[in-house]
């Protein structure tokens, strides 16, 4: 059985021979880079210092190269423009080393000195003439939004403001798209997971546009959350126009990859706080659902993906709403959030809605636990969620740094050992 | 309704500028400035508090009506500064641990115990140990709480622990850690007084301790007489 195939049964319910696995094919999926050299290094894959690339700096998101994916059984490869969060490309690599002493490859614009503090600035499109939009702190792993508000003036807001990042795909992305879908079509027997961006309304992460140079709009996390309150026809009026866009980019991207795709993720807007869902249901139905299952119709009515939504935290009051706003796959499933016990979601949604994550805890169990409890809550998991199908490993949420390479060892060892399917 | 009853009432729906107004209506009325917080805005945030652990309240709700019981305090404050009858419940020195830059959760556990009569002083993210003990020392504190989002910082509130200790200051405050990797037994292992799981556990907590101490006072007053 291919991984393609393996993918392909397990999120239309039905058990393949053995519950299929991802890592790194979207940005929510992946793995640190620290965290990547040191699996590399002790899986002898290259010599030691060998550096790996950072394929999504913002997170710091190590290369999963084919050679790993081997190595581990990885059943799904990613596919999107290699544009970053910083509003730089993948190119021209060069060297850097991450405070941990890890050797990585970075791309060209990605253009920063530590500042005074020694913490890391980093530019949009990598323009050091214009103030920083990130930063990741000395000592730390991961960059995080500078914010940068213009003040709010609500006599004089425009829809356009908070649009600037929306518009149609351009035909060097286009042409991108459809040479590497097929490359990775042919070249490779993985399912395809495909982020084409666009269609997350309202990503918190995505909200203060790190690769605008000035920004435009409401900009500030929290202004964000209060406006979807006291601006609330605002924010409809940004969602209703990013959705036409939207739907028009996934129409001319379906000419191009057609049916190569399995899987399409559609957002990554955080619905869920560790404790319950962030917004109410009757505001996720008001502001979101429409947008959701507009998208979601129309990749239903013209092609064979598979919707993916990406919400961190306590969601399983808003579950219903997610399977009938038209999402076939839920992740992270983060299983340490309160009400989101496996069993449970198993029972209640496990023939509407594809698990694709929920593999290990990476809040405490995997960066904290010892081996033989990665091993104990993997193989629990594989039984719980696997299931009958609807099942694709993969951690809650991506590999962090300074997860014991042993814990990671020891988490692939158990899925290949009691992930197999009885025949 | 009254005009501070009405005031709670807006603080509770969010709605700033009507309690800007109110604010100033009851002014005009002659309330005192201090009569406010009893009267107004901590019953109008222990009422968010309730709805929030109830899930009638969800974040955007919270962030509205503290930004309107801000509207209201931030015109109270400059009249109370000669006001020796109105004390704040507490000085908490507030940020989010070195190393981690994420602060959407420390801001609204500042708003409520903001809210609940609580004085202040937030630190902002990325916070240090010797800025801790510094601003610890600085301003008197009883509390110190601490927020992390990441596994890879929330281990660094054990330093900040730490270096309370090292400056003598660790029997002067209570410490109060939250964020979503962070659970009770972890506050427990690296010494913490206690655990917050959102804002109005928080706000419980701090609430609990100063009753504690407030025992604890008339207990050796007992025991000295």
């Amino acid at each position: 059985m291919t991984s393609r195939e393996r993918v392909n049964l397990a999120v239309r319910h039905r058990e393949p021979d053995r519950v299929p696995l991802d890592l790194g094919a979207s940005a929510v999926t992946g793995m640190q880079v620290d965290t990547v050299y040191a699996l590399r290094q002790a899986l002898h894959l290259d010599e030691p210092g060998t550096p790996v690339k950072v394929m999504e700096p913002y997170q710091m998101l190590g290369e999963i190269k084919l050679d790993l994916m081997d190595a581990l059984g990885i059943d799904v490869i990613g596919l999107g423009v290699p544009a970053t969060l910083f509003g730089f490309r993948n190119e021209g690599w060069k060297p850097w080393t991450t405070f941990e002493g890890t050797p990585v490859l970075v791309p060209e614009g990605f253009n920063t000195e530590p500042d005074e503090n020694g913490d890391v600035p980093m530019y949009p499109e990598g323009d050091r003439s214009v103030p920083p939009s990130g930063r990741m702190p000395k000592g730390g792993f991961y960059f995080d939004a500078i914010i940068r508000q213009p003040p709010v003036d609500d006599d004089r807001l425009n829809i356009e403001d908070n649009l600037e990042e929306f518009g149609p795909i351009g035909e060097d992305d286009l042409e991108y798209l459809r040479a590497e879908a097929e490359r990775l079509y042919s070249n490779t027997d993985k399912a395809i997971l495909a982020s084409f961006g666009g269609t997350a309304f309202g990503d918190i992460a995505l909200v203060p546009a790190m690769w605008l140079k000035h920004p435009k709009g409401i900009r500030d996390v929290e202004e964000w959350y209060v406006s979807t309150k006291i601006r609330r026809d605002y924010v409809y009026q940004v969602f209703e126009r990013q959705c036409a866009i939207g739907i028009d980019n996934l129409k001319r991207i379906h000419d191009v990859v057609g049916e190569r795709v399995t899987a399409v993720f559609v957002t990554g807007t955080d619905f869920g706080t560790q404790n319950g869902p962030f917004i109410s249901p009757g505001s996720y139905r008001d502001l979101y659902k429409p947008f959701h299952r507009e998208v979601n119709a129309w990749i239903h009515r013209h092609t064979t993906w598979k919707s993916f939504i990406h919400s961190c935290g306590s969601v399983r009051a808003l579950i219903p709403d997610f399977i009938d706003a038209g999402f076939d796959i839920l992740n992270p499933v983060q299983c340490s959030a309160a009400g989101m016990a496996p069993a449970e979601l198993k029972r209640e949604f496990g023939d509407r809605v594809t698990f694709w994550g929920g593999g290990i805890d990476t809040q405490r169990t995997l960066p904290f636990g010892s081996p033989d409890e990665v091993r104990s809550q993997v193989c629990e998991r594989l039984k719980t969620f696997g299931a009958g199908g609807g099942f694709v490993f993969n951690t809650t949420h991506n590999v962090q740094a300074r997860v014991p390479v042993e814990n990671v060892l020891a988490m692939y060892q158990t899925v290949r050992e009691s992930g197999q399917y009885r025949r | 309704m009254s005009t501070l009853d009405e005031l709670k009432e807006v603080i509770i729906n969010g709605n700033a500028p009507a309690a800007k107004r109110l604010t100033e209506a009851a002014l005009n009325q002659g309330t005192r400035p201090g009569d406010f917080f009893a009267g107004a805005i901590i019953p109008a945030m222990d009422e968010v508090g309730r709805r929030m652990r109830e899930c009638e309240f969800f974040i955007p709700e919270v962030l509205i009506a503290a930004r309107a019981a801000r509207a209201s305090t931030e015109i109270l404050k400059p009249l109370l500064a000669g006001d020796s009858s109105v004390r704040p419940a507490g000085t908490v020195v507030c940020g989010t641990i070195k190393g981690d830059l994420h602060d959407i959760g420390k801001n609204i556990v500042a708003m409520m115990l903001e809210g609940a009569g609580f004085r202040i002083v937030d630190l902002g993210v990325d916070v240090g140990p010797e800025k801790l003990v510094d601003a610890v020392r600085r301003e008197g504190a009883d509390f110190v709480a601490l927020s992390a989002l990441l596994t890879t910082t929330m281990v660094n509130m054990k330093g900040a622990i730490e270096a309370l200790i090292a400056a003598g200051l660790r029997q002067q405050v209570k410490v109060m850690v939250g964020g979503a990797p962070v659970t009770e037994s972890w506050a427990q292992s690296i010494g913490a007084d206690g655990y917050g799981k959102d804002a109005p556990a928080a706000v419980e907590l701090a609430r609990r301790f100063i009753a504690e101490a407030a025992r604890g006072m008339s207990a050796a007053r007992r025991g000295a007489a």
